[in-house]
C-alpha cells in the first residue's frame, strides 16, 4: 500500500507538472512587436505614429530655438520669478556650452523628439517592403510620407547642431544605439536622397488627406535644403514646379494664412502644417499660453484667448516681439497689426505696463490652455520668397521682384524699389523677417546668410544699453554674460553626450 | 487506505476526537468511556497493553521559580500525550493523568523543561530553573525546521512573546531594533504603510529590494503590512545564501519566514488582549517655518533690499501679531488607536486548532485618516492516523483605509504644501468657515494659488477596501519511519477596491484654483496567487551520523486583473458616481493584467556527525515566465558547514565557554523582481495623429525587446560565530558576509538617438559586505531580572561595474558611479557665501551669476570657474543615504509581578536630501520659508552688505540669476544629517494573576510608542523617512534617501490588558 501511495503521489505531481505553456505569460493588454508590423493597417498606424512628435516640437521647442534665439523676440523679465534659465539663456545668447555640449533642456528635448520621428520612420522603412499591400499607391504614399518625415527631422537636426548621428536602421539594443557623428554634408546628402525618393512617391495636395505630407511639401523641404546649400538653380527648379503645378495660392487676407482653432486649417496657402485639435483628448496645443507676456491676470488673458474660464499666468517663460521687429514693419504694412497686439499687464513691475504679444497665434478658443491652432511650417508665401531669393542669387533680380511683390501686394505694400542684386537681397531678407515673423525662420536665416555676429551683436548692444525698452523693470538688467555666445550651432545635449562615446 | 476514511468518518460522527492505536487492532476497542461519561481524548502509549484499563489520577500542585515565586502560565503536559493545562496566576495547576506512574512535563519560556514523575502523589510542588540552553530551541527554516544548535546558516528568530505589547499595526514596526543586519525604517506614519525592510543592505538598481515573505510556507505576493501581528507565533529571518537558496530566484533580498499560531500542547486556551491609546505628533522635530509676522518682515526686507516698493500687506508686519496660521499644525490632531484580539486554541490528540480574531482601529493623526482591520485566522490540523495528517489554515481579513493625500511633493502632498503656504493666509475666514483658496496679486510675489489644505484633508475621499484571504491545505503522510511526504495547495486572494473623489471645493495640488474640476477614480484589483508544493523528507540516523534529505517540486502562479475608471467634471459634488460625471477621462481609464508563473525543483541534504560537525547543501532550479525565452531556467545552489567547537574535549576545560559554534556558507541566489513582461517589446496603439479635424490611430514601439533577459545573481559568502559564555548568560553572535550581485536588472539608459530612452538588460556588479554583532546578556538573574539585547550592523556596498561604456548613472541629485557606493548624493559643495567684493574677485565664481552674498561653491575640478553639469562639472559626491551602521537595544526587566521593556533603534552616518528646502529656502519668497532665512546674508540694492547673516542662506535680491543658483543647483545645502536614535517603545506591565475563578491570569500594561527621537536632523520630524527620487518621476532605487515631508510618526500612549481564561 505504501508503494501504491507513493506512486500515486508522484504521478499526481507529474500531472500537475510543468509544461512550456505554464511558463509563458505574454502581455495581454498591449500589442508587442512580435505580432505587429504584419498588415497594411499596422503600417498605416505606424506612419501616423511617426507624425506625433511634431506636436510637442512645434508647441514647446521650435519657436524657442528658432525665434526667441534671434532679434525678433525676447522675454518679459519678471524679477519676482526666475525659474526658467533654459529659455532665458536662449533669448540672452548665454547658453552655457563647453566642448560643444550644453545642458540646456530645450536643446535636449528638441533633439530627442527629432530622433523619435527618425526611429519610427526607420522601423517602417525597414519592414514595409516585406508586407503585401492592397495597392502600390497606398504603399508608395506611406513610404513617401515616412521618407519626408525622416528628412524633415534630420533637416531640423542639421540646422540646429551641424553634426549629429545618422541612424537609418531600427536600433535593436545597446550595441547599435550610439553612432558616430556624421558631418553636415553626409546628413544633407541623406536628406536629399530621402526627399528625392519621396517626391515621386507622394501625391500632391489635391489628392492627399489634408495635413499629411505631400509632394509639394517634400519639394519645398528639399528647396529649403538647397537654399541653405546655396544651390540656387535647384531651388528655382523645385519652386517653379510647385508654383506652376501644385495649386497653391496666397490667402487674400494675411490673417487667414494661419489656422484658427478649429477652422481654416490646411488652407490653400498651407504647404505643410503641424496639426492640433482642440479638446480634452490630448491632441491640443497651448502655444499662446507659452508665449504670452506675464504676469497676466485672468481677465487680461481672457481678452486675448476668448475663453470663458481663463486663469492668470506667472513666470517669464514667454516670447514677445522686440521693439526691433515692431519697427521693421514698413508704414502701411497690414501684417503688423495682424501679427502683433498689445496688452496691459496690471501686475507688471514696469512703470509702462504695456507689452506686445504675438497676435497672429492668438486665436479665440473655448478651453483654457487648450488650442487647436495649427503651426504653419511652410506657407506658399515662403515658396514665393524662396523663388525670389533663388532667382536673385542667380542674377535675375527683376524676375525675383515679381515673386517678392506678390507677397508685398497682399500685405498692402507697393512693389519693391530694389533693383540691384544687393538691394534685392536686402529686400528679400527684410520681407522674410516680417512676413514670417515668429514662425521660427529668423534664426536659421541669420545662420544661413552668415549674419549672426553682425545682427546679434548690434541687437545685444541695444538691449544692454536700454533694458527698459526690452521689457526689464526699472533697475533690472540682462545677466552679465548675455549676448556672449554667438555660435551658429547649438551645443549637442549634455545628457546625450554622457550616454554616447561619440561626443 | 479505506479504513482510514472509516476512521475519519467515525471520528466526525462521534463529535469528539477519538483516539487510535495501531491499525492492527479492532476499531471499537479504542474508545474508552471515562467515568464522567465523556469521551476521553487519549493517545494510548504503545506500551500499554490492550485491555489494560487506564486509571484516571488527579494531580494538583504549584509551580514556582527558583526564588519560590509563583510562576503563572507554565505549561503542564502528561508525558507522551497532548493532555495538559497551564498554571494559573498563583502558579497552581490541576490535571488528570491516565496512570499514577505517569510523568508530568513542565515547560515555560526562559526556564528549563522539567519532567516530574507523579509517583502516586496527588500534590506536587515543582521548582523551575532558568533555562540556559536556549540552543535547544527549534527554529523554523526554509521547508522545515532545525535545532538552533545545528543551524549552519545566518538565521535570526523573534518570538511573538518578545514583541507582544507594541501598539502598532504592522509586524515590521514590531521588529525595529531587534535584528542585526536588518535595517527597518518607518518611512511614513500612515497607519498600515511605509515599513521599509532591507536585509544586509540589499539594494538593486531597478529590481525590488524587499525581502520575500513566507507565511506558513507560502511565499506571499501581497502586503505583509496587512497581516494582523497577533496571528504570528514566530519569525525567522534568513540572511545568508545557505538559508535562503531554497527560495532560489526570489532569495537575494533575504527571506522572512512567519509562522502563525498553532494550538500549544495543553487544554483549550482562551486569551483576550486589548489596548487603547492616544496618538499625537510631538512639536519637537517639526520644521521650523516663519510665522506670519516673521514672514511679512521677510517680504518687507525683500522688497526694500531690491529697492522696490513694499506691497501694502507687508508694510506693517506687526499687524500679523496673533494672526499666525500654522497650516502644518492645522492638519494634525490627537487620535485614538484601539486593538482587540481573541485567541482560542486547543490541542488534542487528534486535532490542533488555533483561532485568532482581531479588530484594530487606528485613527490617523492627520485629519480624516482612519485605518481599520478586521481579521480572522483559523489554523487546524487533524491527525487522521499515525501516518496521515491533514491541515487547513484559513485567514480572511478586511482592511479599510482612508488616507488624505499627505505624502508627496512638488505641490501634491498636503503636508508638504502646508509647509509652503504663507502663514499670513487665513485658514478660517471671518465667519469661522474654512477658506477655500488664498491668492494675492502677482506683485506680492505670490505666484501660486493656495487652496485650503484642511479642506483637502477633510473633503477628498481616498479610500481603499481590501479583502484578503490567505489559505493553506496540506496532506502529510509518513509511509515508513523517517519518510514524510507532504503536498499542499496554498491560495492567496486579494480583492481591492480603491475610490478617490476630489470635489470641486478642494484639491491637494498647489496652484489649482477653487472651484476646481471634480475628479473621481475607481480602481478594482483582483489578485490570485496559488502554489502547489510537493515535498518528500527523509530522516535517517545510524551510529552518530544523522541525515535528512529533502526533495520537492513546486508550481506557483500569480495573476492580477485590474481596471480603473477616471471621470471628471461633476454636476454635483454630492453625487460622485460615474454617471454623475460629464466626462470620462480616456487617458486615466484602463484595465490590465499582470501574470507570472514559476516552476521549481528543490533539494537539500543535511548531515551531522554527533551534532558536532554540521553540513548542509541545497539547490533549487527555477523556471520563470519573467525570464527571456533564451534564458528560462536558473539554478541556485548553496553549501554550508558548522562546527560546534564547544563539544570538543579541548574546550571542555574552559568553563566560561558554554557554547561555541563556527559556521560558514556560500551560495548563489537570485532576484526575479524584474517585472512581468520586461523581455517583450511593446507597441502602443494610441499614439494618435491628427489630420485636419480627424484623429488617426497611430502605433509606436515603446520598448526594446530583450530575449536574453534573466534574474539578478547574488553570490554570497557568510562566516559566523555563535558563542555562549558563563552558562549562556551571555550569548554572542557575529557574522561577516560578502555578496557579489551581478546581472543587475537595469533599464540601461541609451542615447535617445536610438529613438528609445532605455534598454532593459542584465548588467553590472555591486559588491556588498558587512559585519553583524548581536549580544544577549542576562545582566541580573536575582529577584530583579534584567536582560539586554543589543545589536549593531555595518553594511557596505560598492558598485564595481555598470554597463560597458557607462561608468555612472545620474539622477536629479544622485549618482551611481563605478568605484563608489550605490546611489550617492551628488551636487555642488557649499562653502558659504561670498562675503565681500575682494572674496568675490579672488575666488572662482559662476560667470554672470555670482555676487556678494550669493552662495559660494567649491571649484572641485580646479579650473577657476564654477560650473554645474557638462564637461566642466564641479559636482562631487556630497553624502550618502546609507548609514555607516545601524543598531538596536532592548532592555527587559522583571521584578516580582512587574515587568518592563525599553526598545530602541538607531542609525548613524547617513544623510537625507530634504526636498522641501528646494522651495522653502527659495529666497524669492514665493513660498513660506524655513525660519533660518531670518539670518540670511543681506545686501542693499547697491550691493552694500547689510549683514552677512549666519552663513546658512544667501541674498534674496537679484532674482533668478542670483537666487536661482542657490535654489536650482543641487548642493550640500539640501542635505541633512539623518543619524538618530529612537526610543521606540517603553512598556511597563503588572501581572495581576488570577482574580476570579474564570481568569487564569491577567496582566495590565502601559506603553509608549515612538517615545523620543534623539537626532540633529533638521529636515522634518522623521529621520527614518526615505522616499525615492524627487517625487516627479525621477524615482527608483538609484535615488533613495529623500525626505518628501511624509506623514509624521506619532507618539502613542496606550493602556492594555492581557486576559487568560
Amino acid at each position: 500500500m505504501n508503494k501504491k501511495l507513493i506512486a500515486t503521489w508522484i504521478l499526481g505531481i507529474a500531472l500537475t507538472g510543468c509544461s512550456k505553456d505554464f511558463l509563458t505569460a505574454v502581455p495581454e493588454t498591449a500589442l508587442s512587436s512580435a505580432t505587429f508590423f504584419k498588415t497594411q493597417a499596422d503600417f498605416q498606424q505606424a506612419v501616423n505614429g511617426a507624425y506625433v512628435p511634431l506636436r510637442p516640437i512645434f508647441n514647446e521647442r521650435w519657436w524657442i530655438l528658432g525665434e526667441l534665439h534671434s532679434d525678433n523676440a525676447y522675454y518679459a523679465r519678471n524679477t519676482l520669478f526666475g525659474a526658467v534659465d533654459p529659455t532665458e539663456n536662449i533669448a540672452d545668447f548665454a547658453i552655457p556650452t563647453a566642448n560643444g555640449v550644453t545642458a540646456n533642456d530645450n536643446v535636449l528635448q528638441q533633439y530627442r523628439y527629432d530622433y523619435q520621428i527618425i526611429a519610427r520612420a526607420n522601423q517602417v522603412l525597414a519592414l514595409i517592403d516585406g508586407v503585401t499591400f492592397d495597392s502600390d499607391a497606398t504603399k508608395n504614399n506611406l513610404k513617401g510620407q515616412t521618407l519626408f518625415l525622416r528628412g524633415f527631422a534630420y533637416f531640423q537636426l542639421v540646422r540646429l547642431f551641424g553634426k549629429v548621428p545618422l541612424h537609418l536602421l531600427p536600433v535593436t539594443g545597446r550595441n547599435d544605439a550610439a553612432l558616430p557623428l556624421s558631418t553636415a554634408d553626409e546628413i544633407n546628402a541623406q536628406i536629399e536622397k530621402d526627399l528625392m525618393a519621396a517626391i515621386p512617391l507622394l501625391p500632391n495636395k489635391a489628392k492627399q488627406e489634408a495635413g499629411r505630407a505631400t509632394s509639394g511639401a517634400a519639394k519645398t523641404l528639399l528647396a529649403n535644403l538647397y537654399l541653405v546649400q546655396k544651390k540656387w538653380a535647384q531651388v528655382e527648379t523645385l519652386m517653379r514646379d510647385v508654383i506652376t503645378n501644385d495649386g497653391y495660392s496666397l490667402m487674400p487676407d494675411y490673417d487667414n494664412a494661419f489656422s484658427f482653432s478649429a477652422s481654416n486649417k490646411n488652407n490653400p496657402e498651407s504647404v505643410f502644417e503641424v496639426q492640433y485639435l482642440e479638446g480634452s483628448a490630448g491632441y491640443n496645443g497651448n502655444l499662446i499660453y507659452r508665449i504670452v507676456p506675464t504676469p497676466i491676470t485672468s481677465a487680461e488673458l481672457g481678452a486675448i484667448t476668448g475663453t470663458s474660464n481663463p486663469q492668470g499666468l506667472s513666470g517669464e517663460n514667454n516670447m514677445i516681439p522686440t521693439p526691433d521687429v515692431i519697427a521693421a514693419y514698413e508704414p502701411g504694412d497690414k501684417r503688423k497689426d495682424i501679427s502683433i497686439g498689445f496688452v496691459t499687464l496690471s501686475q507688471s513691475l514696469r512703470d509702462n505696463k504695456v507689452y506686445p504679444y504675438v497676435k497672429k497665434f492668438a486665436r479665440p478658443h473655448a478651453l483654457h490652455q487648450n488650442t487647436g491652432t495649427n503651426w504653419a511650417v511652410y506657407r506658399y508665401a515662403e515658396v514665393l520668397l524662396f523663388m525670389a531669393e533663388a532667382l536673385n542669387e542667380q542674377g535675375k533680380a527683376a524676375e525675383a521682384a515679381t515673386f517678392l511683390n506678390q507677397v508685398r501686394t497682399r500685405a498692402g505694400l507697393a512693389a519693391t524699389k530694389a533693383a540691384s542684386q544687393a538691394d534685392m537681397r536686402t529686400a528679400i531678407y527684410q520681407e522674410r523677417r516680417v512676413e514670417l515673423a515668429f514662425e521660427a525662420k529668423r534664426w536659421f536665416d541669420l545662420v544661413r546668410t552668415g549674419r549672426v555676429k553682425e545682427v546679434i551683436t548690434a541687437y545685444g548692444a541695444r538691449v544692454k544699453a536700454n533694458p527698459l525698452n526690452y521689457y526689464f523693470p526699472a533697475g533690472a538688467i540682462p545677466p552679465p554674460n548675455a549676448f556672449t555666445i554667438l555660435d551658429d550651432y547649438y551645443g549637442l545635449p549634455a545628457v546625450e553626450a554622457a550616454l554616447t562615446p561619440n561626443f | 487506505m479505506k479504513r482510514l476514511y472509516q476512521l475519519t468518518a467515525l471520528a466526525l460522527l462521534a463529535g469528539a476526537a477519538p483516539s487510535f492505536a495501531q491499525e492492527t487492532r479492532p476499531i471499537l476497542q479504542k474508545y474508552t468511556p471515562a467515568a464522567n461519561g465523556q469521551l476521553l481524548a487519549l493517545n494510548i502509549p504503545r506500551t500499554v497493553a490492550v485491555g489494560e484499563a487506564p486509571v484516571d489520577v488527579s494531580v494538583s500542585g504549584k509551580v514556582t521559580d527558583e526564588k519560590g515565586d509563583a510562576l503563572p502560565g507554565v505549561s503542564v503536559v502528561v508525558k507522551g500525550t497532548t493532555q495538559g493545562t497551564t498554571t494559573d496566576g498563583t502558579g497552581s495547576f490541576k490535571i488528570n493523568a491516565p496512570t499514577a506512574n505517569a510523568t508530568l512535563v513542565f515547560s515555560f519560556v526562559g526556564y528549563a523543561k522539567k519532567e516530574v514523575p507523579i509517583g502516586g502523589q496527588s500534590t506536587l510542588t515543582v521548582t523551575l530553573t532558568p533555562d540556559d540552553q536556549t540552543l535547544n530551541e527549534v527554529v523554523v527554516v526554509g521547508y522545515g525546521s532545525q535545532l538552533k544548535k545545528e543551524i549552519t546558516g545566518a538565521v535570526q528568530t523573534v518570538s511573538a512573546q518578545e514583541i507582544k505589547d507594541l501598539p502598532v499595526s504592522q509586524i515590521g514596526q514590531k521588529l525595529q531594533g531587534r535584528l542585526a543586519g536588518v535595517q527597518i525604517n518607518q518611512t511614513t506614519g500612515k497607519p498600515g504603510q511605509g515599513i521599509n525592510i532591507r536585509i544586509r543592505g540589499q539594494v538593486s538598481v531597478s529590481a525590488g529590494s524587499d525581502p520575500l515573505y513566507v507565511i506558513d510556507g507560502f511565499p506571499i505576493t501581497g502586503n505583509i503590512g496587512q497581516l494582523n501581528p497577533d496571528e504570528i507565533d514566530d519569525i525567522s529571518i534568513l540572511k545568508d545564501a545557505a538559508s535562503t537558496s531554497l527560495y532560489g530566484s526570489r532569495a537575494a533580498n533575504g527571506v522572512v519566514l512567519i509562522t502563525t499560531k498553532k494550538g500549544k500542547p495543553g487544554q483549550t486556551n482562551v486569551s483576550f488582549n486589548t489596548y487603547a491609546g492616544i496618538q499625537k505628533v510631538p512639536v519637537r522635530g517639526r520644521v521650523k517655518m516663519l510665522n506670519a509676522v516673521e514672514f511679512a518682515q521677510y517680504k518687507k526686507e525683500y522688497y526694500e533690499d531690491q529697492g522696490q516698493a513694499v506691497p501694502d500687506i507687508f508694510q506693517n508686519p506687526a499687524q500679523y501679531e496673533g494672526k499666525d496660521n500654522d497650516w502644518y499644525g492645522a492638519l494634525l490632531r490627537e487620535a485614538p488607536v484601539q486593538s482587540y484580539n481573541l485567541n482560542i486554541s486547543s490541542n488534542t490528540a487528534k486535532s490542533n486548532t488555533s483561532l485568532v480574531a482581531g479588530y484594530f482601529n487606528q485613527q490617523g493623526v492627520v485629519l480624516n485618516n482612519v485605518y481599520k482591520r478586521y481579521s480572522l485566522r483559523m489554523n487546524t490540523n487533524f491527525n487522521v492516523s499515525d501516518k496521515v495528517t491533514v491541515g487547513f489554515n484559513l485567514a480572511p481579513s478586511y482592511v479599510f483605509d482612508n488616507t488624505p493625500r499627505t505624502d508627496g511633493d512638488r505641490g501634491t502632498g498636503i503636508l508638504f504644501n502646508a509647509l509652503h503656504t504663507w502663514p499670513v493666509y487665513p485658514i478660517y475666514d471671518a465667519n469661522g468657515e474654512l477658506t477655500k483658496v488664498n491668492q494675492l496679486p502677482g506683485n506680492t510675489g505670490n505666484i501660486f494659488a493656495y487652496p485650503n489644505w484642511v479642506r483637502a484633508a477633510n473633503e477628498l475621499t481616498n479610500e481603499t477596501k481590501n479583502i484578503n484571504l490567505l489559505s493553506n491545505a496540506y496532506v502529510q503522510y509518513k509511509p515508513v519511519k523517517g519518510l514524510t511526504l507532504r503536498s499542499s495547495i496554498n491560495v492567496e486572494y486579494l480583492n481591492s477596491k480603491f475610490f478617490f473623489f476630489n470635489p470641486s471645493t478642494a484639491t491637494n495640488f498647489i496652484n489649482v484654483p477653487i472651484p476646481t474640476t471634480a475628479v473621481s477614480i475607481r480602481q478594482a484589483t483582483e489578485n490570485i496567487s496559488w502554489l502547489n508544493e510537493n515535498l518528500a523528507t527523509y530522516n535517517r540516523s545510524f551510529n552518530d551520523h544523522n541525515f535528512e534529505l529533502l526533495a520537492g517540486f513546486t508550481n506557483q502562479h500569480y495573476r492580477q486583473d485590474f481596471s480603473r475608471i477616471e471621470a471628471n467634471t461633476y454636476a454635483d459634488d454630492r453625487l460622485p458616481t460615474i454617471q454623475g460625471a460629464l466626462n470620462i477621462n480616456r487617458g486615466g481609464t484602463n484595465n490590465g493584467v499582470n501574470e507570472w508563473a514559476l516552476t521549481s525543483y528543490l533539494s537539500r541534504l543535511t548531515y551531522n556527525y554527533k551534532g558536532k560537525y554540521l553540513f548542509t547543501a541545497a539547490i533549487r532550479s527555477d523556471g520563470s515566465s519573467r525570464f527571456g525565452a533564451n534564458n528560462q531556467y536558473g539554478t541556485f545552489p548553496s553549501a554550508s558547514v558548522g562546527w560546534v567547537v564547544s563539544d570538543e574535549e579541548f574546550l571542555k576545560p574552559i568553563q566560561q565557554i558554554s557554547f561555541a559554534k563556527l559556521r560558514t556558507s556560500y551560495g548563489i541566489i537570485g532576484n526575479n523582481n524584474i517585472g512581468n513582461y520586461s523581455q517583450y517589446a511593446l507597441v502602443n496603439n494610441t499614439t494618435n495623429a491628427v489630420f485636419g479635424n480627424n484623429v488617426a490611430t497611430g502605433a509606436v514601439v515603446t520598448t526594446l525587446a530583450n530575449p536574453n533577459l534573466g534574474w539578478e545573481t547574488t553570490k554570497q559568502f557568510d562566516a559566523g560565530l555563535d558563542l555562549g559564555l558563563f552558562n549562556d548568560r551571555i550569548q554572542f553572535v557575529y557574522d561577516f558576509y560578502t555578496k557579489r550581485t551581478t546581472n543587475l536588472l537595469y533599464n540601461v539608459q541609451i542615447p535617445q538617438e536610438a529613438g528609445f530612452g532605455f534598454f532593459t538588460d542584465n548588467i553590472g556588479e555591486i559588491k556588498f559586505w558587512g559585519h553583524e554583532f548581536s549580544l544577549t546578556s542576562r545582566n541580573t538573574t536575582g529577584r530583579l531580572k534584567w536582560t539586554t539585547n543589543a545589536n549593531i550592523s555595518f553594511n557596505r556596498n560598492i558598485v564595481t561595474a555598470l554597463a560597458p561604456g557607462i561608468d555612472r548613472v545620474y539622477g536629479t541629485f544622485h549618482i551611481t558611479q563605478v568605484g563608489q557606493p550605490f546611489g550617492q548624493f551628488y551636487g555642488m559643495v557649499k562653502q558659504g557665501y561670498y562675503q565681500n567684493a575682494d572674496e568675490l574677485k579672488n575666488s572662482p565664481v559662476i560667470p554672470g551669476r555670482s555676487a556678494v552674498g550669493t552662495i559660494k561653491f567649491k571649484d572641485v575640478n580646479g579650473d577657476g570657474v564654477i560650473t554645474y553639469g557638462g564637461d566642466q562639472d564641479d559636482r562631487a559626491i556630497i553624502g550618502s543615504p546609507f548609514p555607516k551602521f545601524t543598531y538596536g537595544l532592548v532592555n527587559s526587566f522583571q521584578y516580582g509581578k512587574f515587568d518592563m521593556s525599553v526598545t530602541g533603534s538607531g542609525s548613524f552616518g547617513n544623510q537625507l536630501w530634504v526636498r522641501h528646502l528646494y522651495s522653502t529656502a527659495n529666497l524669492d519668497g514665493v513660498f513660506n520659508l524655513v525660519a533660518g532665512v531670518k539670518d540670511r546674508f543681506r545686501v542693499n540694492k547697491d550691493g552694500g552688505v547689510i549683514t552677512p547673516g549666519a552663513g546658512q542662506f544667501g541674498v534674496s535680491n537679484g532674482g533668478g540669476n542670483f537666487t536661482g543658483v542657490e535654489r536650482d543647483w543641487n548642493s550640500s545645502q539640501f542635505l541633512a544629517n539623518a543619524s538618530y536614535f529612537t526610543i521606540k517603545n517603553i512598556t511597563l506591565g503588572y501581572n495581576i494573576g488570577a482574580f476570579d475563578k474564570y481568569f487564569k491570569s491577567a496582566r495590565l500594561y502601559a506603553s509608549i510608542q515612538q517615545v523620543y527621537v534623539f537626532t540633529k536632523y533638521r529636515g522634518g520630524p522623521n529621520p527614518e523617512t526615505s522616499a525615492q527620487g524627487d517625487g516627479n518621476g525621477d524615482g527608483g532605487n538609484l535615488s533613495q534617501g529623500v525626505d518628501l515631508s511624509n506623514y509624521p510618526v506619532p507618539r502613542t500612549y496606550t493602556l492594555g490588558i492581557n486576559l487568560n481564561f
